[in-house]
């Protein structure tokens, strides 16, 4: 793939050094019911090349993150710093976030019917991102037709003169991978990008992102509500509850010595081909909190079963606990890391 | 006792005409014994939601046959067809959907109870009510609300009461759980285990993926399209399956195990180095 100049104010970035640092991100919607904490204090680094994922339930703000990520959630609304290669985007003009979005920084979103324009050609959209840049028109479409068969479109010279509702869910996913990565960008935020797929297509669009991004060297922040689905994909996990993050480390810190209650919970309560039948599942009782009504102290005290006093009125901070090997916001930490991964 | 609940046999619904005829449902035939849970697995347009419907006689099927509870489904009309619909109920996949906005709770669940027995009381009403949401796990105190004031977890808990309102032997569920949360997945189908049990329900269980119906059905068949690939055991399907398809569809669900998963991965890298992904 030829290399683009591209809108470069940034020096490189050493590996191991983070691209993306977000402190104390808050997104605050004014609503008539009060205010709706949909992010409530975010902090987390992305490095250069990685793979992070981001696990949430529903409501727990992960959109809100990616959206905030991209410079789209209204300014006034929104606090705390995100800072990519140097420069923070909360701060930055409007007309400098358009011109890192989609070039420096893109996206693929779960619904991609609703991302991609009826009206114009798949090829067209693929390209979009090379004319935006005034590269000539023949060229852009040439590039975009050897990306529409990177990411695996058969006959792409042809499909590119169609329209996305003649392409199948799974192809319409490819067609946003097509599109996000054109531009050959150092970070790609993925929101939900399988949720709504078959799971043997599910498992083409991850080899997929795993494919470009390792050959590409670019970074992904891979959001999503199912832990199964990051367990082969990611490198770091960030758990998110009630727009914070609970717990984060490498995947395998995760999956096999998760310090968390809310972690151990959601792993407990997949169900799973392999293994044991249990006569009944386990289960975390109740739902998340509304963001316009979060508990005071731990959010997830009024559904925990470690629960004790303290963690109705003290928020638990984000910490290595005494013992630990990463990081979990839960006032019972240390003791949980005396037998990690155990209560299950 | 050795007579299933629901005979299918040679079921076949076919869609539009000429060159744009499609055949959802092609020559389908299974048995559900009384108290048994079958599971129902396929990906998108297999035809699980078609047959699901036939069965029920919500569309008429274009051939086959269907006996629910000794009677052809097929030839009933008027009362008995309505009787038949209390018989087996559906379980919508989409709980935002499927629940009239304008309604209480109380009012959702009751409707079922008043079209089927115009003449019962209004306090036996009320009190099968209130003993229908206990058995689903929600409050009396929810009987007033309205369904936007519920959780999606919450909302497929009042579709389960609604449908087993009119005492069904036989619940149809189509992909019950796949918009919920996974720990609310979770809630959702020990509640259809423990219903199983408590009531001695007899359940069709449909999902797209292989790791749902492994905790709640005993039986499972696999479509693609419009026909079963293989029906057999949990045990058959999940540790010796015969077909293809079932493999395939096995090894594409992701598990919470990165060590293995990363050996999938790595694996199906390998295989498609060779020959480029297609969908
Ligand atoms: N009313 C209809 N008119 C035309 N075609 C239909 C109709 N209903 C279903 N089909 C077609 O029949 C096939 C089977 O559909 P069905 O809804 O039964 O699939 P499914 O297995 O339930 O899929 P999903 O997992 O997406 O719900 C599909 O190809 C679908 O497009
Ligand atoms: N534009 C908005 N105005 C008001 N509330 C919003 C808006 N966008 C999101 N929210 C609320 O913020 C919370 C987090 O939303 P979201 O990030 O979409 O969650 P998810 O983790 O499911 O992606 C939800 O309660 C949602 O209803
Ligand atoms: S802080 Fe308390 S309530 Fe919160 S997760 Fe830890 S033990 Fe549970
Ligand atoms: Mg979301
Ligand atoms: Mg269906």
């Amino acid at each position: 793939m030829s290399t683009q100049a591209r809108s470069d104010t940034s020096a490189p970035v050493e590996v191991g050094q983070a691209m993306l640092s977000v402190r104390d991100l808050t997104v605050t919607f004014p609503s008539a019911d009060g205010p709706i904490r949909a992010v409530n204090g975010m902090s987390f680094d992305v490095r250069p090349r990685e793979r992070l994922g981001i696990v949430g339930e529903s409501g727990s703000g992960k959109s809100v993150t990616a959206q905030a990520l991209l410079g789209l959630t209204p300014r006034d609304h929104t606090t705390g710093s995100i800072v990519f290669e140097g420069e923070d985007l909360l701060t930055a003009p409007q007309d400098r976030l358009r011109a890192l979005r989609g070039w420096d920084i893109s996206y693929v979103f779960q619904d991609p019917l609703s991302a991609l324009d009826p009206t114009r050609t798949v090829g067209h959209q693929v390209a979009q991102p090379l004319l935006l840049r005034r590269v000539p028109k023949k060229e852009a479409h040439r590039r975009a037709v050897e990306m529409l068969g990177e990411v695996g479109i058969p006959d792409p010279a042809r499909r590119a003169r169609n329209y996305p509702h003649q392409f199948s869910g799974g192809m319409r996913q490819r067609v946003m991978i097509a599109m996000a990565l054109i531009g050959q960008p150092r970070l790609v935020i993925a929101d939900e990008p399988t949720t709504a797929l078959d799971v043997r297509v599910q498992a083409k669009i991850i080899d997929l992102l795993y494919r470009l991004t390792d050959e590409q060297g670019v970074a992904v922040v891979f959001i999503t509500h199912d832990l199964g689905i990051l367990a082969g994909l990611a490198e770091r996990v960030i758990v998110m509850y009630a727009g914070r993050v609970m717990e984060e480390c490498s995947t395998d810190e995760l999956y096999y010595r998760s310090i968390h209650p809310y972690t151990l919970g959601l792993l407990e309560s997949l169900s799973r081909i392999s293994g044991p039948v249990p006569e009944r599942l386990l289960t975390i009782g109740g739902g998340p909190p509304a963001p316009s009504r979060l508990p005071t102290g731990c959010p997830f005290h009024p559904r925990c079963q470690y629960v004790q006093p303290e963690c109705r009125t003290t928020p638990p901070p984000l910490e290595v606990p005494p013992g630990g090997e990463h990081a979990s916001a839960c006032l019972r930490a240390a003791w949980l890391a005396e037998r990690p991964g155990e209560l299950r | 006792m050795t007579t299933p609940l629901l005979q299918v046999r040679g079921l076949v619904r076919e869609f539009g005409h000429g060159p744009g005829l499609v055949r959802a449902v092609d020559d389908v035939s299974f048995d559900v014994m009384q108290g048994e849970a079958l599971g129902l697995v396929g990906e998108s347009g297999s035809g699980k939601s078609t047959t699901a419907r036939c069965v029920l006689r919500l569309i008429e099927p274009t051939a086959g046959e269907v006996r629910l509870d000794g009677e052809d489904v097929l030839a009933l009309g008027g009362p008995a067809l309505r009787r038949l619909r209390s018989t087996a109920q559906l379980v919508f996949q989409d709980p935002y959907s499927s629940l009239n906005p304008r309604m209480t709770v109380a009012d959702i669940i009751a409707e079922g109870i008043r079209i089927h027995r115009p003449r019962e009381s209004s306090t036996t009403v009320k009190d099968e009510v209130v003993d229908l949401l206990e058995l689903v796990g929600l409050r009396p105190d929810h009987l007033t609300r309205k369904p936007a004031a519920f959780s999606g977890g919450e909302r497929q808990r009042i579709g389960i009461a609604r449908a087993l309102a009119l005492k069904p032997k036989l619940l149809v569920c189509d992909e019950p759980v796949a918009s919920l949360d996974v720990s609310i997945q979770a809630q959702i189908l020990n509640l259809f285990a423990d219903l199983r049990e408590r009531l001695d329900l007899t359940l069709v269980y449909i999902a797209h993926d292989l790791s749902t119906v492994r905790h709640l059905c005993g039986r499972i068949a696999v479509m693609q399209d419009g026909k079963i690939r293989e029906i057999g055991t949990r045990e058959q399907i999940y540790e010796d399956p015969q077909h293809e398809y079932t493999r395939a569809l096995m090894a594409a669900v992701p598990e919470p195990d990165p060590r293995s998963e990363r050996a999938k991965l790595a694996a199906r890298r390998s295989a498609q180095t060779t020959e480029a992904g297609r969908l």
